[in-house]
């Protein structure tokens, strides 16, 4: 599994296509662990949702990076930020390889 | 030795700036913590990083303000390792201390003061601050003048570290 990370309009979806092709392209993790908290998923089942759905594949996995702000003044808000960046410390760890996309150029992390 | 550590919120901050302390040589270790428990979000906050710290022997002296007070726990003789967990609650509570805002400048100032003397009490200084500058949104004055502020703190102490890393999805990227 391949995880690719940056801010919103980097060009991360674009990277992907040019580097990996058009398969198995999972994109906007970031919004589906929101979608999934809204629906009352906790942390640990959402992890486990999305590790069933990029099961024995070469998934890449795509989420924008939405700590990097000032603390929000909703509660559900703050909450959706910590949980996607706890899940995705544990994506990042799991992955073979993790990129960082800023201005469409992708930096190898890991 | 001084290290800066810097990331976003759950990025992995806290989890990179232990190994760092553990991995360090000193004697004793101390986990200077400047978060205010004022609700139950940031008692849970508290729990979850004391657990995280548990078993790994470092000690913890809790100090939201006047950092500088903090070096009299400190042991003179030897010098210690320091993780100064984070920058951003610190300056929160220097700047809207009772009930006012102090000026950005002098605000960071006196931080940057009261971190130098309690320099003199540390070896190993390892300092955890955030990157809370890339939302794009726009402000009231008390939040842009705490913006101007932690970007100021930042700066400076990147300049005055030995290390600096950027922490992203739990991987520390290093940058000076």
């Amino acid at each position: 599994m391949v995880l690719v990370i940056g801010g919103s309009n980097q060009g991360k979806t674009d990277f992907v296509i040019n580097k990996f092709g058009k398969e198995s392209i999972f994109d906007e993790l970031h919004f589906f662990v929101r979608k999934k908290m809204d629906e009352g998923y906790t942390e640990e089942k959402i992890l486990e949702e999305i590790r069933e759905k990029i099961k024995g594949g070469s998934t890449v996995l795509i989420a924008d990076e939405i700590g990097n702000g000032v603390v929000p003044m909703d509660s559900t808000d703050r909450l959706w930020r910590e949980v996607t960046g706890r899940i995705l410390i544990k994506l990042a760890a799991e992955a073979t390889e993790v990129y960082r996309v800023v201005c469409g150029i992708g930096q190898r992390i890991k | 030795m001084i290290t800066f550590i810097y990331g976003g919120s759950s990025s992995g901050k806290s989890a990179f700036a232990e190994s760092l302390l553990s991995g360090l040589d000193d004697e004793k270790k101390y986990y200077l913590a400047t978060m205010d428990a004022y609700d139950s979000e940031s008692i849970l906050r508290i729990e979850r990083h004391k657990k995280a710290r548990e078993g790994k022997g470092f000690c913890t002296i809790e100090c939201p303000c006047d950092i500088y007070k903090a070096g009299s726990q400190l042991p003179v003789s030897e010098g210690s390792a320091v993780l100064l967990e984070c920058m951003s609650n610190l300056l929160a509570n220097e700047m809207f201390r009772d009930g006012e805002i102090m000026e950005a400048d002098r605000c960071v100032d006196k931080i940057i003061k009261d971190f130098e003397n309690l320099m003199a009490y540390v070896r190993d200084m390892i300092i955890v601050s955030n990157n809370i500058f890339e939302d794009g949104n726009i402000y009231d004055d008390g939040t842009r003048a705490y913006m101007a502020a932690l970007g100021l703190i930042n700066r400076r102490l990147a300049a005055i570290s030995d290390e600096v890393y950027e922490v992203v999805v739990g991987i520390p990227v290093r940058i000076k």
